[in-house]
């Protein structure tokens, strides 16, 4: 009797149990609560802020006294640990401590510490669309108030030190940068078969072609990142407007001043379905593209035989590879190749920006330490960082690949930050994404402009 | 000797015509059983295939599923606890857990007794407006607790709370109140009158009734509201993250095995260690209080 009562006793037991457990592992979850926090705080920020400016400077003040300067920001794992060594000699050298705070929800924590009058010393944002919706709001103090700002145009390059600004004012200085406009391959593979590295879109096409011809599966593309699924797909499109219809064009479009359902927007759409879209260019077909995490996308590549050959996207997916590749021999890049000959092979780049948020001497200090050459070169020399100083030696890099990035970045003659992250994001981070996935999956390419066309229409206002 | 035979005889009997009624019963219950077990497993499948992930290495979890072992569960060359390594070896690992007790043991005792307090009030004392204060009360259990988070920690940044272990002690303990008074109160209202009568002819106060009497016969309510309380605050990361922030002197135990990962999401299948990490104290506090916590189920719905 017992023994037949015990049993689903112990049962409903476990079922609590895993009910119990399932919170745990659900850090999804817990993202989507904090994204529901930035949408519920958003409306509230235009009230608010007038109404208690007096207060927040004096919370400003306590951090003074405390000889610790708060940093928040996106890092964590080794990023974290290499940032951390990079401010070691700071701390030794002025006795200056340093609070990093990491969360991947960057904008949701911010956004709510902003508007409750505890911002931390130093936030370094991911992009600097929020740097511009920051800045208007008068949350930031400007830069160049005690940095020389002649000093950072010649490290930096006139291109960092505009997108930092906002309203002629530097708010930002770019700290780890990436370059998005890479193709990447297996050389190996590439010996085996005969391929050449194809140098403009025709030869592109037509070496994907020749891999099809030879029975094997030139692409591999993976649009799945969580929430923000479809991402990799703006990287590729925002690189073909590049090379389609040149920066201005692409300025434009970034603006808004173009709509989504102009030639040259659709034409970069339709090149990029030419690609994604046809099932025989794309490894698992586009169920496969749709479903793939981008991290885990271009593993295939590196199998014997190889599943796909060639993979677009940004210098940081090296750390994504799999353990024990050597840079250069079993991978490498090509510059995705120019499309429209006018205009060449422009750069896109992404980075992680440094704000400001007190102005305490302490967090100057740290700023102008962040922004010279020294920190950089200390994460450069570990691996996983480019710098977009030109201050940096090359000679810095651990390898021949970092260091070739790391020269197209900064000798690059055309280069444009990667646009989704400067659009509102409704549609930079939304229906733009959105609508990748939507076009992949088979959707009309009309329909879908003309939605992201909408949402625009509301986010620019 | 005839003695023992017809000793002996009856009780075979017995023995096999209860056999047979245990198999009709059986029979009669195994489709029950059989959804309940096919729930159970359906229920388990995520949490085992973290479990069987968090022990394979980090390419083949990219590049396999979890179930793909099953083909060899005993070659055990597919599995390896660098996972587990990195995770309890990462810097400040100690100091988190620390953290999260600090912040969990006060947070799942204060409101604990706060809401005994006030059940006990909200059930027992008659006093004008008993019932639309608790009716306030259970209304506050709707209030989405990301409604309040800038609120607070603006009144949190005026008192020099923010960033302290009493501000997230008093925010664990807010959000904790409204659910612990209304199962409490649900549980002492249940508790007989004549109990409470005859305490006061022998001249008992309110407060001896609480502590002798309302107390002692709660102990499976009470033990079952402190693990939910502490699983809660355990598991948070949002409250945490808002109010005391992610510096490692003050960061519990989530805040810290969040940023195991980077920027990008790379190193995620530390996660799945991490998570086993951080759930074995809650388990070990489940499974020693299990005994209240499957009585405490049924608090407040029926109590004979």
């Amino acid at each position: 009797m017992f023994r037949k009562l015990l049993v689903p006793a112990v049962l409903v037991g476990l079922l609590w149990l895993v009910a119990a457990c399932a919170q745990q592992p659900a850090t999804q979850v817990v993202e989507r609560v904090v994204t529901q926090v930035v949408e519920q705080t958003v409306p509230v920020e235009v009230t608010r802020v007038v109404e208690q400016p007096v207060e927040v400077t004096k919370v400003v003040e306590v951090p003074v006294s405390r000889g610790v300067v708060t940093v928040l920001g996106v890092w964590g794992g080794d990023e974290l640990a290499n940032f951390q060594e990079a401010v070691f000699p700071f701390t030794e050298e002025t006795g200056i401590g340093m609070a990093f705070e990491g969360t991947r929800d960057l904008a949701a924590v911010l956004t709510t510490r902003v508007e409750a009058g505890n911002p931390p010393d130093l936030a370094i944002l991911p992009n600097p669309g929020q740097l511009y919706e920051l800045a208007s709001q008068g949350e930031l103090v400007p830069l160049d108030e005690f940095i020389d700002i002649e000093a950072m145009r010649e490290q930096y390059g006139d291109s960092w030190i505009e997108l930092g600004s906002y309203d002629g004012r530097l708010y930002g200085v770019f700290y780890k940068v990436a370059i998005k406009s890479l193709v990447w391959y297996n050389p190996k593979a590439f010996e085996a078969n005969g391929y050449q590295v194809p140098t403009t879109w025709d030869e592109l096409i037509a070496l994907s072609d020749q891999i099809v011809a030879d029975g094997g599966t030139p692409w591999c593309i993976g649009l799945e990142s969580g929430s923000a699924s479809g991402w990799p797909g703006t990287d590729w499109i925002e690189d073909i407007m590049l090379r389609t219809a040149g920066p201005q064009v692409y300025d434009q479009w970034v603006r808004h001043e173009i709509p989504w359902t102009d030639d040259a927007v659709r034409n970069a759409w339709e090149l990029f379905g030419q690609i994604a879209r046809n099932e025989e260019y794309v490894w698992g077909g586009t169920t496969g593209v749709l479903s793939t995490n981008f991290g885990d996308s271009p593993a295939p590549m590196f199998d014997d035989p190889p599943g796909c050959y060639l993979h677009r996207q940004a210098s940081f997916i090296t750390g994504f590879f799999p353990e024990g590749l050597t840079a250069g021999e079993e991978y490498d890049f090509f510059t995705f190749p120019p499309i429209d000959e006018m205009y060449g092979t422009p750069a896109l780049i992404a980075g992680d920006v440094i704000v400001m948020f007190n102005d305490t001497p302490e967090a100057r200090q740290l700023v102008e330490y962040l922004a010279s050459s020294t920190p950089q070169e200390i994460w450069a020399a570990n691996g996983g960082f480019i710098s977009a100083n030109k201050d940096v030696s090359l000679d810095v890099y651990p390898d021949e690949l970092t260091r070739k990035m790391a020269q197209a970045i900064v000798e690059a003659e055309v280069a444009r930050f990667d646009g989704s992250d400067l659009m509102p994001a409704a549609v930079g981070a939304g229906a733009f994404w959105r609508s990748v996935l939507d076009y992949v999956g088979g959707a009309d390419l009309d329909t879908v402009l003309e939605e992201i066309e909408a949402a625009a229409a509301d986010a620019y206002q | 000797m005839s003695n023992v035979a017809r000793a002996v005889k009856p009780s075979k009997a017995g023995q096999v015509n209860m056999w047979v009624r245990a198999a009709r019963r059986w029979a009669a219950r195994f489709p029950l059983h059989a959804i309940i077990i096919t729930i159970s497993l359906l229920w388990m499948t995520p949490t085992v295939g973290l479990l069987v992930s968090s022990f394979r290495p980090r390419d083949a979890v990219r590049s396999t599923g979890w179930w793909t072992v099953f083909v060899n569960p005993f070659d055990f060359t597919q599995y390896t606890l660098e996972n587990y390594v990195a995770v309890l070896t990462a810097q400040g690992m100690g100091r988190a857990f620390l953290n999260s007790l600090i912040i969990a043991v006060p947070s799942t005792l204060l409101p604990l007794a706060l809401a005994a307090l006030a059940a006990y009030a909200f059930a027992w004392m008659e006093f004008p407006g008993r019932q639309t204060l608790f009716a306030i009360v259970v209304g506050l259990l709707v209030v989405p607790l990301q409604m309040t988070l800038i609120p607070i920690l603006r009144l949190y940044n005026q008192l020099g709370l923010s960033g302290t272990f009493l501000g997230i002690w008093l925010a664990h303990t807010g959000y904790g109140l409204p659910f612990a008074v209304y199962l409490l109160r649900n549980f002492f209202g249940a508790l007989p009158r004549e109990l409470f009568e005859s305490a006061f002819l022998d001249g008992a106060s309110w407060f001896t009734a609480f502590t002798r009497l309302a107390l002692p016969l709660s102990v499976p309510a009470l033990a079952s509201l402190a693990i939910f309380q502490f699983l809660w605050v355990w598991n948070d990361l949002l409250v945490a993250l808002i109010y005391l922030g992610g510096t490692e002197r003050v960061a519990p135990l989530t805040v810290r095995l969040s940023t195991l990962v980077n920027s990008l999401g790379q190193n995620w299948e530390l996660l799945t260690a991490a998570a086993f990490v951080s759930m074995a104290l809650p388990l070990a506090l489940f499974f020693s209080l299990q005994r209240y916590f499957v009585r405490g189920i049924l608090a407040g719905s029926v109590k004979g």
